[in-house]
């Protein structure tokens, strides 16, 4: 999930182009002639992947149509070993997919334009805003009026497609092409298979992280109050709930160069079904047990999770921590408290994507680009057993549990293309040149709307040779890579209907925390409408299908 | 001169008429017979095939329109082959009606019947009938009965808006000073988006951290000016963003109304010895009364509809204070693909809101009389 994604809540939207324009600057490439440098080294030693992070170059403004054709050429060679020139000549193919930000399909049409010229197939394109993607997938997948032939889709509507057989099973020659054993370890089986099948080919990764200010943690007027206010431990950033939840009622009223500094930001206002995750961030670490691959739902029953005591004092935690936060935190969504609280140096905890690393440093907006530090979410004392219905402290320490949210953007073949052999070879070859693991890179580094998901994106030096701060983009790489390859990460049920369960959560969760409703009332309530939708959903075969998606 | 009386036109009419010879007007019927033929065929076999009772049948239901524009067709050919000069007059209305039944009746019936079925959009089993426990969920659901008391505040607020909308109106119906350039001005707000208003007013101006409505409030001694955050504050703000949008309407038909009153009535009060406000409350007010009832209607249908402005700026909170029953059936429909239930509440509200108009109209009509 990236910030753009959720176009009919901001106007304004950050994007790689100015993570790069200000982390690379003039440091490392920032003349022609180092540039050029640059580039003779890597063509010199015929490295495909350094050459194409010089297109259009850091500091050269935005890449156009023009460099989305030429990385798309420069990443031919994989097509090339397993497609025959012109062997798809005649075949046309239809490609659904985003249009947020002017990337996603934008940037699929450039790279696969060198792709059609040599197979000879052509496609033609279906381009969606996100607001409009939801209702018109679920509309083609409820009315069997499926009209595309390759989807570019998140992981959490596997359910919704894969579930009822609509897509197709990917080739082991397409598995070898895109280098499918890359992926970061919570990217890989389950996520982007069903039954057993393989049907994804992930362009995309999204956990969130921790996001905090190095200076309120480093401040010495701080940690001296902090002190005088009789805490034992010392001041610094937290790294569990409870430490939180302390840090934000201590912040209440105090400044930091004369302006007021306030703890960690919750996001009360409805998103669209998005905001739940920003409660879930909170809540993992209680409700996530490392000997429990589930956390919302109990997997033979489905029984909702969201009312038992883990998932309630989450809710209570953010119901305490309201009266400390700025006076209109009831009407921030997660968009607020990141891009208009956050960036602009108002807070100084928040849970989010990988967008805040990622335009920190450069946003116009941005006044924290230097005291910006990212870590995985924070843990908790204990942690609640579903099972025993006890509260354990793990002898391990406290428990972390990154959530991963959303599980990123993958591409999809459909299955109306599996009676025609050669179809269905274009429309996985067109899928694997587009998550190609070298031009992924290129993806993950420039304006696109994707972020990091391979095991080969971590290797910081290509980072900082192609122009980012070493200090900085280690330490958000990191948080990402760590909350990816976590042994409890919690990753999100696959299942069909999953938004219209947050979206029903989070009407309860904002009478919760406008004071209407207690904690445990709310919950109870969003419990019974989660049967309620279970049942309308089909609770056997949801049950089936939460199976499935847990790999359980 | 031509003879318009309605003897003439008899005449005329049996005249046209008697040009339709038995050969034109049987094979008139016979088109349209064969036409009804081919719809019901069509449509039958697509029902069947789309039940999954046939096999075979078309891949969508686009051959169904054709068929019903094959059909308009020869009914508007029937009606010339067999009533002559009356058929050829029906052709000028037969289009409206025909259009009209494709694209407001035809929906409004299938509208009842999608309110009938249980259709989750994520259902495994698809939609299934379901009764009327669409209806009772309805009663059962406080979200909806929430957003309904809500739109009771928003809907006694047009009163509030009509104060104002006929205050600006009379101003700008005196002699003063630029009021063509105040009355563009005025009028501005309403060629504003809803959403752009949302943005600009309740997203920037009265953003709480740099909005300049709450830096203001500050100065006025406001510790923390949050329009958005307290149920009360949250409501008023909301419907004040509305009432800007919309109260130039209201103000636009006052104004028209006010100039086309006869001057002589409200000089005759004023050699009478009445003052302004009598000359108000006595004349114009009972004169505008009529225009004042049709543009109250007008602007409750408008606020019963009201959406987008809480959509982008509360998304019905905090705490639901906000929400619409638009707004909440946004959510049931788009966010949540629930598009029986939702169906059914869109339904029911168009009930309320018809029932509440007729009332409405009919109390309305009885008070001007009495006015009168």
């Amino acid at each position: 999930m990236n910030q753009q994604e959720h176009d009919q809540h901001s106007l304004t939207r950050p994007n790689r182009r100015t993570v790069l324009k200000g982390a690379a600057s003039a440091a490392a490439l920032g003349t022609t002639g180092a540039l050029g440098a640059f580039s003779n080294i890597a063509l010199a030693q015929g490295n495909l992947r350094a050459q194409i992070l010089q297109i259009p170059g850091i500091g050269k403004g935005a890449p156009t149509d023009a460099d989305w054709q030429k990385v798309g050429e420069l990443c031919l060679g994989p097509t090339k070993a397993n497609v025959k020139e012109g062997e798809f000549k005649g075949v046309e193919l239809s490609f659904m997919g985003l249009n947020n930000q002017n990337l996603h399909n934008l940037l699929f049409r450039g790279f696969l334009k060198p792709w059609e010229a040599y197979t000879g197939a052509k496609i033609s394109w279906i381009d969606l805003a996100q607001a409009d993607y939801n209702p018109r997938l679920q509309q083609a997948i409820a009315t069997g009026t499926v009209d595309f032939d390759i989807l570019e889709m998140g992981a959490p509507f596997e359910g919704d497609v894969c579930g009822k057989g609509l897509a197709s099973e990917m080739p082991d020659w397409v598995k070898k092409q895109v280098d499918i054993d890359d992926y970061v370890d919570y990217l890989k089986p389950p996520v982007g298979t069903w039954n057993g099948k393989t049907y994804r080919i992930t362009i995309d990764g999204d956990c969130h992280n921790f996001n905090y200010r190095t200076d309120v943690f480093s401040d010495a007027t701080l940690a001296k109050a902090w002190k005088d206010a009789g805490n034992a431990s010392e001041w610094g950033v937290p790294k569990t709930w409870q430490q939180v939840q302390a840090v934000t009622k201590f912040l209440k009223g105090k400044k930091i160069k004369g302006k007021d500094v306030y703890g960690y930001l919750d996001a009360p206002k409805p998103w669209g079904g998005f905001g739940f995750y920003f409660l879930g961030s909170r809540a993992t670490a209680y409700a996530k047990h490392p000997d429990d691959k589930a956390w919302l739902f109990d997997v033979d029953t489905m029984k909702p999770r969201i009312n038992n005591p883990a998932w309630v004092r989450a809710i209570q935690d953010v119901v305490d921590a309201l009266p400390s936060e700025p006076a209109d935190q009831l009407n921030a969504d997660p968009n607020t408290t990141g891009f208009q609280q956050f960036l602009a140096g108002i807070g100084s905890m928040i849970p989010w994507w990988g967008d805040i690393g990622q335009v920190a440093k450069a946003s116009d907006t941005s006044v924290i680009g230097d005291v910006v530090g990212f870590d995985i979410l924070p843990g908790s004392d204990d942690v609640y057993n579903a099972k025993t219905g006890k509260w354990d402290k793990l002898a391990s320490g406290p428990n972390h549990a990154p959530n991963c949210a959303y599980l990123g953007w993958g591409i999809y073949v459909m299955a109306r293309v599996n009676g025609d052999e050669k179809k269905h070879k274009a429309a996985w070859s067109a899928a694997a040149h587009v998550g190609g693991k070298d031009l992924s890179l290129w993806t993950v580094m420039y304006p696109s709307g994707f972020q990091v998901h391979r095991t080969s994106h971590s290797n910081i030096d290509e980072w900082v040779a192609a122009g980012y701060d070493r200090k900085y983009i280690t330490s958000y790489l990191n948080s990402q890579f760590s909350s990816y390859n976590h042994p409890n990460r919690a990753v999100e049920p696959r299942i069909p209907g999953i938004f219209q369960y947050y979206s029903i959560a989070e009407d309860e969760l904002t009478k919760i925390f406008a004071g209407k409703v207690d904690a445990q009332t709310g919950a109870n309530n969003i419990a019974a409408a989660w049967e309620k939708l279970t049942d309308q959903i089909g609770r056997e075969k949801q049950i089936g299908l939460y199976k499935a998606s847990l790999g359980v | 001169m031509q003879d318009s009386s309605p003897v003439a036109a008899g005449r005329q009419d049996n005249v046209a008429s008697k040009r339709t010879t038995p050969t034109h007007r049987t094979f008139g019927r016979g088109f349209l017979i064969l036409a009804s033929l081919v719809l019901v065929a069509v449509l039958l076999a697509q029902i069947l095939h789309a039940t999954g009772t046939i096999d075979t049948g078309f891949a969508d239901w686009r051959p169904v329109l054709y068929a019903y524009l094959f059909w308009s067709i020869a009914l508007g050919v029937e009606q010339v082959m067999v009533r002559g000069q009356r058929g050829l007059r029906a052709l000028f209305l037969l289009p409206a009606v025909l259009f009209t039944l494709a694209v407001v009746i035809f929906p409004t019936l299938f509208g009842f019947y999608i309110a009938s079925l249980d259709w989750n959009l994520s259902s495994l089993e698809g939609p299934h009938f379901n009764g009327l426990n669409n209806l009772i969920a309805l009663f059962q659901d406080d979200y909806y009965w929430n957003a309904l008391g809500n739109m009771v505040f928003y809907t006694v607020s047009v009163l509030g808006e009509y104060v104002i909308a006929f205050g600006l109106a009379l101003l700008l119906n005196a002699e003063i000073r630029g009021r063509k350039f105040f009355r563009v001005v005025f009028l501005l707000p309403m060629m504003l988006s809803p959403v752009a208003v949302s943005w600009m007013i309740g997203k920037s101006l009265l953003e709480y951290r740099f909005g300049p409505v709450a830096t203001l409030a500050r100065d006025l001694g406001w510790d923390n000016p949050a329009f958005f955050a307290h149920p009360w504050i949250a409501r008023f703000s909301i419907d004040a963003m509305d009432a800007w949008v919309w109260i130039p309407f209201v103000m636009i038909i006052l104004l028209a109304g006010l100039q086309a009153m006869p001057k002589e009535v409200l000089e005759a009060a004023k050699v009478d010895g009445a003052n302004g406000w009598q000359s108000f409350r006595h004349v114009t007010f009972p004169i505008m009364l009529p225009v004042s009832i049709t543009v109250l209607i007008i602007r409750i249908i408008f606020k019963l509809k009201l959406a987008d402005i809480v959509i982008n700026v509360t998304a019905g909170g905090p705490g639901g204070a906000t929400d619409t029953v638009s707004s909440f059936i946004y959510r049931v429909y788009r966010d949540r693909s629930n598009v029986g239930y939702g169906t059914g509440l869109a339904i029911f509200y168009l009930l309320l809101i018809v029932v509440f108009l007729m009332v409405l109209l009919r109390l309305s009509s009885r008070w001007a009389q009495k006015v009168a």
